[in-house]
Parts: structure tokens; sequence; C-alpha cells
């Protein structure tokens, strides 16, 4: 299992990074939608788990997704986040992949 | 049932003899799921869902890429799950073999969920629902609330 921002995440100075190069970049989320069977502690140990977050960090997500009824859990390029995707499914989780907003 | 707690490395329950035959119905009843591939049963549609909210491409891409593997998963750890249920009496798990239980019994409550009409738009089901399906999905519930809460008293493993 790895972690999501680190080595992965391509690194570019401001000065060079356009918004074309950037849409390129990290076009796509994948989003947890809030569901009324799954625990809310369950949720939380499974972001952490799966993508390294601190529990302060885990929770806020899970709050997110439980009030707001959704929350971006991860970005990057499009199959990294099919991963993230069957990942998330792997734990029963609701999520989905689309392109950023 | 006494619920799971953490000792050391592994975690541990007792379940009664009535408790593991549900379980073990439970459990044949989510193979069935697993192994057809008729389209259009909600329990599936739950437990494979779309991987896109609104685009019907890339949710079918993502079903060709991915459904096979999370089909394995999810029948490999029904199998670890069925492996180590006792008769009645002591449950002690591995962390493999909790993190199956711990994948299995939410994919069982989605399962009974799902069977019991609960969806994003009705919210959470109601607990004083007298019937024998929600007594059910609280046992449900328990058992793998404790499962969650041992892996926290655990920590969290970094694979």
């Amino acid at each position: 299992m790895g972690c999501v921002a680190g080595p992965m995440a391509p690194e570019r100075t401001t000065e060079t990074t356009t918004d074309a190069e950037h849409e390129l970049d990290r076009p796509w989320v994948t989003v947890v939608w809030d569901d009324p069977v799954n625990l809310m502690t369950y949720v939380t140990f499974v972001l952490q788990d799966l993508f390294g977050y601190d529990e302060q960090k885990a929770t806020t997500l899970m709050l997110q997704v439980h009030h707001e009824g959704k929350a971006v859990v991860s970005s990057g390029p499009r199959e990294k986040m099919e991963h993230d995707t069957s990942r998330l499914h792997a734990y029963g989780l609701w999520a989905t992949y689309q392109k950023d907003s | 049932m006494r619920p799971f707690r953490r000792q050391g490395d592994h975690v541990d329950a007792w379940l009664s003899p009535a408790e593991c035959q549900v379980l073990t119905l439970l459990l044949d009843q989510l193979e069935q799921v697993l192994a057809d591939d008729a389209p259009g049963d909600t329990v599936r549609e739950r437990l494979f869902p779309a991987g896109h909210a609104s685009d019907a491409d890339i949710a079918a891409d993502y079903r060709d890429l991915t459904e096979s593997s999370l089909r394995e998963g999810k029948t490999g750890d029904l199998a670890l799950v069925r492996a180590s249920v006792p008769d009645g009496g002591g449950v002690r798990l591995d962390d493999d073999q909790a993190r199956a239980w711990l994948r299995t019994t939410n994919d069982l409550r989605l399962a009974l969920g799902t069977r019991m009409g609960i969806t994003a738009q009705t919210g959470p089901p109601d607990p004083d629902d007298p019937s024998q399906e929600m007594s059910v999905y609280q046992w449900l519930t328990a058992v793998q609330g404790s499962l969650v809460d041992a892996f926290v008293a655990g920590g969290a493993r970094r694979t």
C-alpha cells in the first residue's frame, strides 16, 4: 500500500507550471460519498489505512462526507484515481472518480 | 457474544453457536451474490458500485478494469472468514484474518442494509425496528464496530 502525496506527485515550481500543464498533471479526483451503513469509525480507519492520513485528517474528511454528503479524498492522474476508487470499493466505501471541476 | 478486543498481535472474540450459525448462513448468501452475474441485483450494485457518478463510458471502463479483481478479493476474504468461524466459542484472528473479517462484515452489513431498503435517501436504519433483520444488522454492527476499535487500539499497520 502506498501513500498518495509522496513520490507519485510530480515536483514543479510555480514559475514553470502553466494552467495547461496543471490540467494535465492533476486533473482527476477520488470522491467518497455518504453512506448510511458504513460506520464513521470504519470510514476514518480505512482513510488512514489506505492513504496514510493521520487521524486528524482522516476524521476531518470522514466528517465532511457525513455532513456535506461527499469529500475529495485523493487527487492525481486518472489511472491512480481508478486504483484508489477500487481500493475503497474493496473496503465497501461508496467512491467514484471524476475530472476535477 | 463477547466483542473483539486486541490481545497483542491478535484480536479475540467469543461467539455463541447460534451466532456462528447465523454468520455462516449470511456468508452463504453473500457467496451467492458474489457468484451471480445477473445484472440489476441491488445488493450486487452496492458491492460493486459504478466508478463514475455520471459518465457511463468511464463507469464501464472502470468495471472492465476492476470488477474481476474486486470479486476475487471479496471471495478470498469470505473464504478466510468462513475458515475461521468456530462452531461456537472463541475466535482468534491474526492481522490478515482480521482484515478479511473487517471487509466481509462490512459487505454483509451493506448487503443486509440494501435488502432492508436503507439508502442514502432513507438515512440510517431505525434502531427500534423490531424485525429479525434489524437484530441481525445490529449484531453485525457490534461485531464490525469492535473489530474497528481493535484495529485502532493496535495502531493501523502500514504495509
